[in-house]
């Protein structure tokens, strides 16, 4: 056949597309071309095989053709059959009754072939796309259970090396306990401990950030027992650092991850005792705009480097002059586990002096009346 | 007092050994589930310290097997401190639930507690420092003065009361306070704990909140 032939063509006939206007002329064409190389051979054969050569066109067109072009050559080839092959010859008028029924005949069987052939084309390329269909869910599916798995694996990694770090740290701390309190060394072995239990901590949740392990769980809950959540593992390093909290009272009942947040909140802090000097107030206000929950913490501290207000959140940055002792991950986790909550964080020095970090986190809110 | 510690680390086994029998319990422990839960069955110990990560099964599947024919109370001590392994531990039995490392004064003070409960129910009148509840009139008095409350915040208190010292969980709570229906509805929870702890103010007690977990209502 042609250029033009289109063997995935469509099976649906009602948007004529450029396919099937060349469907319809290489039709036409083809019909041109059998009934002038019949009319030659006329007289050795007979009007009985021009028809059987038209039919089978027919046929063979319906196998590559869509419904219509194949339609309107079954037409076309029984007018142009009776016109030129059926005697009389040159006229549509018929004058033996039996080549009358032959010509209705052979109209019934070009059609039929015709509407017969595109129908099981059009199963054909419902079956193929049903089958694509399914080879795509199936596909679809393997991917989804292999992420799982890997994402399972990771977990259950991530699981054992949490238990083989801390159980340590476990252990030393169970046994420091049970040492008492009076000898100056163990009070030092504790604290090292202590920061040790920090890194580790740190690293964990780092890992659990960036491996996307997380998904915050929203409940409805206080700001006051966030806070709480918030100072009561760095009590100790608090008490050099009165806190001045201001706004959170007001605030109706909020629908966020508490533990997140005070885990967000927790790291802040805890870098604002660690940069600003002994005794100077850290500052907590909390604020609703709309649906959304600012709050600032601000120190009394030198402020931060000039230009690194974003460089901070990176991973391991540390400070130029920073204390010793600390990851660089506590802000890079604060950020992430924001960001995970749809919220973010942001850091600037205070126009009179100090760090200030501002949260923003998208709420739902409920009067507490 | 007889005390059964199921947990795969030996020096976790010998040290809270150590810490248990210089508060007067005899200790038995076990190094895998299999075993704890032999244990248990034919020691019917007094209180359970169980581990999550065990060699053989999870701490969850012991503690649900022991539930299903045991109410001892049991302690959980697990490395894994999100928030949703200590529901699971919780929906599987569990009467709280120490993360370590753990500091060894708050472990044998949640122990006690969940020991505590045990006796509890029966009392006339619930009496937790200064608080006095009169179940029959559904009165309350701090320190000797009537202290005026809703029969919401009546039934609250009084649920963290029985449970004083332990952690109780927030289905547990609204499931008591409000019925069965209302467990999804932490907010009435917050609006009624938070009342509660205006009232409450100045005295030795507090309403502590544990994250996504529930309530403890603790004397200082």
């Amino acid at each position: 056949m042609s250029a033009t032939d289109s063997p995935s063509a469509s099976p649906s006939p009602t948007p004529v597309s450029l396919a099937e206007v060349g469907q319809y002329s290489c039709g036409l064409t083809l019909v041109f071309v059998l009934a002038s190389t019949c009319w030659v051979l006329l007289p050795y054969t007979g009007d009985l095989f021009v028809a059987l050569v038209f039919l089978m066109a027919i046929v063979l067109a319906g196998t590559w053709w869509n419904r219509g072009p194949v339609l309107m050559m079954a037409v076309v080839s029984a007018l142009v059959w009776n016109y030129f092959f059926i005697p009389p010859q040159f006229t549509l008028h018929i004058d033996k009754p039996q080549d009358m029924v032959m010509f209705s005949l052979f109209f019934v069987v070009a059609l039929s072939m015709g509407h017969l052939i595109t129908r099981l084309r059009a199963r054909e390329a419902t079956l193929a796309q049903h089958h694509q269909e399914r080879e795509h869910l199936l596909e679809l599916k393997h991917r989804a259970e292999l992420l799982a798995e890997s994402e399972r694996l990771h977990r259950t990694l991530l699981d054992s090396v949490a238990h083989e770090l801390k159980t340590p740290i476990a252990i030393i701390r169970t046994a420091l306990d049970g040492l008492g309190q009076g000898n100056p060394y163990a009070k030092e072995i504790e604290t090292a401990n202590r920061r040790l239990q920090r890194i580790v901590e740190s690293f964990l949740e780092m890992t659990r950030v960036e491996s996307e392990a997380l998904e915050p769980q929203p409940d409805w809950c206080e700001i006051g027992d966030v806070l709480h959540a918030a100072t009561k593992p760095i009590q100790e390093e608090l008490a050099a650092h009165p806190l001045l909290i201001t706004g959170t009272t007001d605030l109706p009942l909020l629908r966020l991850d508490s533990r997140l947040l005070a885990q967000v909140l927790g790291n802040l802090l805890h870098n604002a005792t660690r940069y600003a000097p002994a005794g100077t107030h850290i500052e907590i206000a909390a604020s609703l705009a709309g649906s959304t929950l600012e709050l600032r913490v601000r120190d009394h501290g030198p402020g931060l480097p000039l230009g690194a207000e974003d460089q901070l959140f990176e991973k391991f940055y540390r400070a130029p002059d920073s204390p010793a002792g600390g990851t660089g991950l506590g802000l890079a986790i604060a950020r992430g586990l924001m960001r995970a909550m749809k919220g973010d964080i942001e850091a600037h020095t205070h126009p009179s002096g100090g760090a200030e970090f501002v949260l923003h986190l998208p709420v739902k809110t409920r009067s507490a009346a | 007092m007889t005390a059964l510690i199921i947990d795969d680390e030996i020096q976790i086994r010998r040290l809270l050994r150590m810490a248990l029998e210089s508060k007067g319990y005899t200790v038995r422990d076990a190094e895998n589930g299999q075993m704890g839960l032999q244990e248990a069955v034919f020691l019917k110990p007094d209180v359970i310290l169980l581990d999550l990560g065990l060699p053989d099964m999870n701490g969850v599947e012991v503690l649900k097997r022991l539930r299903e024919w045991s109410s001892v109370p049991v302690l959980i001590l697990s490395v894994r401190d999100q928030e949703f392994v200590k529901l699971a531990a919780f929906d599987a039995g569990a009467d709280d639930y120490v993360s370590k490392p753990f500091s060894t004064a708050e472990l044998l003070a949640r122990l006690a507690a969940i020991q505590r409960r045990q006796g509890a129910h029966d009392a006339a009148n619930l009496q937790l420092g200064p608080l006095v509840l009169d179940p029959v009139h559904h009165e309350a008095s701090l320190n000797g003065h009537s202290l005026k409350l809703t029969p919401t915040e009546y039934a609250l208190l009084a649920q963290l009361v029985r449970h004083a010292g332990k952690i109780v969980t927030l289905k547990q709570l609204l499931r008591a306070v409000w019925g069965p229906q209302a467990e999804e509805q932490s907010q009435y929870l917050r609006v009624y704990a938070n009342h509660l702890r205006k009232k409450l103010e100045g005295s030795t007690l507090e309403i502590k909140n544990e994250p996504g977990i529930g309530y403890r209502l603790e004397e200082t």
